[in-house]
């Protein structure tokens, strides 16, 4: 350590308790410093930033509210807002009903098929994402490979118009690349339940709704909470996904603020649609948290 | 199927079917059961098949698309469809002479070699005294240390287009590195302090007392014991910061990575065998690293079951 006290009369005890005392500080200095300076400055310039006025060169300046106006107004806005979170639920359900007896599966059938379907979900993370959307894009299209091999077999006679760029192609595409950050907090509260817990239920008489409903759900709620928090909030400001493989029914707020930015070159709207969406994701955590107490609680 | 549970339902179909029970004793000398009686074999088998069918299903539901892709990389047409024109690598050696699509390559290539080491440095700062230390102000710089991990891509992404506009900061590949550093250090961060905090610190102590120099404790002691974490992170790390499209996309300037190549190439035309040869390498790359990495932590845990293993991967990952 270098010495940062000067060397007083009782100088080793002193020095000692200042380097103590700046430890922390040392580590901390600049890991804090990155983050101030580039996570909590930008967010500080965002709020700014969606209460402003400026006209196009910025001749005039001002403090306005109107972003905020223009988006509880604009019907546009509102439909926005109306499929996003139509499409962003549906897709957490989707997963939600997926993941669980998955987790349960690998948890606790599984055996020796444990370790090789973690690893497959573990590694499906470091796949490249767009990647990922693109392959499922190729699929669906109408001259696809699932259009082609449904008119092959028989089953219908045109290729199908649904598949690609609705809100159908969206929800698929969301739910298989969120799925795997699903179920793994899941099968990790699993996996940290004493499987005689159902041993003791079955011994009392209970079915297999009674042991899921009883003993499984509400030891696995914690998980699924994480599952909740980690999935649902990104997907509400997901553009990649919609801008790949939905259409006009399925434009969600995550496009708008990407276009208000990029192609409108509109940041105040931007900003102010940003700092709504961040804090309706606050909303969802805490009602999230509390919900999962209440389970607990029973 | 868990043996415990089995045991427990044969024992109680024991109970419950008293007629079944003159069935011949297990050889081995273990406490007779009763054989299950059909329905529940059948239910049962049902149970375990059905569970590997959903499993079956979901993995194919996750790499399907991704098998297909690059199966049909090396189809002779343009199309991504049957019928199946003839084996054909051309598209790769187009994808590897595209000029626009190698720059993309080596920009992420070179974002990612600068974020990775930068993450797990600055990570493991910030996890060390979080985990270790006691001061005032911890509870806030660790909640501060989290938030990155927290507020989407998307907003911190626009945040800073925002303020590298206001600060006059041109933007670049430099602008990337900077961004990609400040959402992928918290995650280190996690993953070092998870480490750190299975290990009690009477190791240190004991070490301390044994006359060892701070410096001497941190190799010897503190190192080893994280280093699974340290290389877990530097894979994620690489990982998080080449596959990042959110932020890549607003704060890249005119440097092209490759998530936005592959997204603005998509934009315009719907159908690129070229998107097909390259996605296919990159996803080949990918899984061939982290089977590798997985391969090493493993080795150095020294796991030898397939229990030992799971735990090294939850805990690696956690």
């Amino acid at each position: 350590m270098v010495s940062l006290a000067p060397a007083a009369p009782q100088g080793r005890q002193l020095r000692a308790r200042a380097v103590k005392k700046l430890r922390p500080v040392a580590f901390l200095i600049s890991p804090i410093g990155v983050l101030l300076l580039l996570f909590v400055a930008p967010l500080i310039i965002l709020v700014i930033m969606s209460f402003r006025y400026e006209s196009l060169y910025g001749f005039q300046t001002g403090w306005t509210l109107d972003n905020f106006r223009l988006l509880f107004t604009d019907p546009i806005y509102r439909g926005v807002a109306k499929d996003t979170i139509i499409i962003a639920s549906t897709a957490m359900i989707c997963q939600l009903l997926i993941a669980f007896p998955l987790s349960y599966f690998i948890a606790f059938k599984a055996g020796r098929w444990e370790l090789p379907l973690l690893l497959l979900l573990v590694l499906v993370d470091e796949l490249n994402p767009i990647v990922r959307i693109y392959a499922w894009r190729m699929l669906l299209g109408r001259e696809g490979l699932i259009n082609d091999f449904l008119m092959w077999t028989g089953l219908v006679d045109a290729p199908l118009d649904w598949l690609l760029f609705t809100k159908f192609s969206v929800i698929l595409v969301l739910s298989t690349s969120w799925v795997n950050y699903c179920a793994i907090p899941i099968y990790a509260s699993m996996k940290a339940i004493n499987p005689s817990l159902f041993e003791a239920a079955t011994d009392l008489g209970a079915g297999w709704f009674t042991r899921w409903r009883r003993i499984l759900l509400p030891l696995a709620a914690p998980g699924v909470f994480v599952a909740v928090i980690l999935v649902y909030i990104p997907l509400f400001t997901d553009f990649a996904t919609p801008g790949l493989v939905g259409g006009t029914s399925s434009y969600m707020l995550g496009n708008t603020v990407a276009d208000l930015m990029v192609a409108i070159g509109d940041w105040g709207g931007g900003a102010a649609l940003s700092l709504l969406l961040l804090t309706a994701m606050a909303g969802i955590s805490v009602l999230a948290y509390f919900l999962t107490k209440l389970n607990q609680l029973d | 199927m868990d043996p415990r549970l089995a045991g427990s339902e044969e024992e109680l179909v024991a109970e419950a079917a008293p007629q079944s029970a003159a069935a011949p004793a297990a050889r081995d000398g273990s406490v007779p059961l009763a054989r299950p009686p059909l329905g529940l074999r059948v239910r049962r088998g049902l149970d375990k098949g059905g569970g590997r069918v959903y499993a079956i299903v979901f993995i194919m539901l996750l790499y399907g698309p991704l098998v297909l892709l690059a199966v049909f990389s090396f189809n002779d047409s343009i199309v991504f469809s049957l019928p199946w024109s003839g084996f054909t690598t051309k598209w790769y050696g187009q994808a590897l002479s595209d000029s626009n699509l190698r720059q993309a390559l080596r920009n992420s290539l070179i974002v990612s070699s600068i974020v990775a080491p930068l993450s797990v440095v600055l990570g493991t700062l910030a996890a060390y005294p979080i985990t270790r230390l006691r001061f005032r102000m911890r509870g806030a710089a660790a909640m501060l240390l989290a938030a990155p991990l927290v507020v989407p891509w998307l907003v911190i992404g626009i945040s800073a287009l925002i303020y590298f506009n206001k600060t006059h900061v041109a933007l670049s590949w430099h602008t990337v590195v900077v961004m990609h550093v400040v959402v992928t250090f918290p995650l280190v961060t996690v993953l070092v302090s998870a480490s750190l905090a299975r290990f009690d610190r009477t190791q240190e102590e004991s070490a301390i007392d044994l006359g060892a120099s701070q410096l001497q404790v941190v190799r010897y002691v503190l190192l080893p014991l994280i280093a699974p974490a340290l290389m877990a992170s530097f894979i994620l790390a690489f990982s998080w910061s080449f596959n990042n499209f959110e932020i890549t996309y607003f704060v890249g300037g005119f440097d092209q990575l490759f998530p936005v190549w592959v997204y603005s190439t998509l934009r315009h035309a719907s159908n690129l065998p070229i998107v097909n040869a390259i996605s296919t390498l990159v996803s080949i790359v990918e899984v061939a690293l982290v089977y590798t990495f997985w391969i090493l932590i493993t080795w150095r845990a020294g796991a030898r079951t397939s229990r030992e293993k799971t735990e090294t991967l939850m805990e690696s990952f956690r």
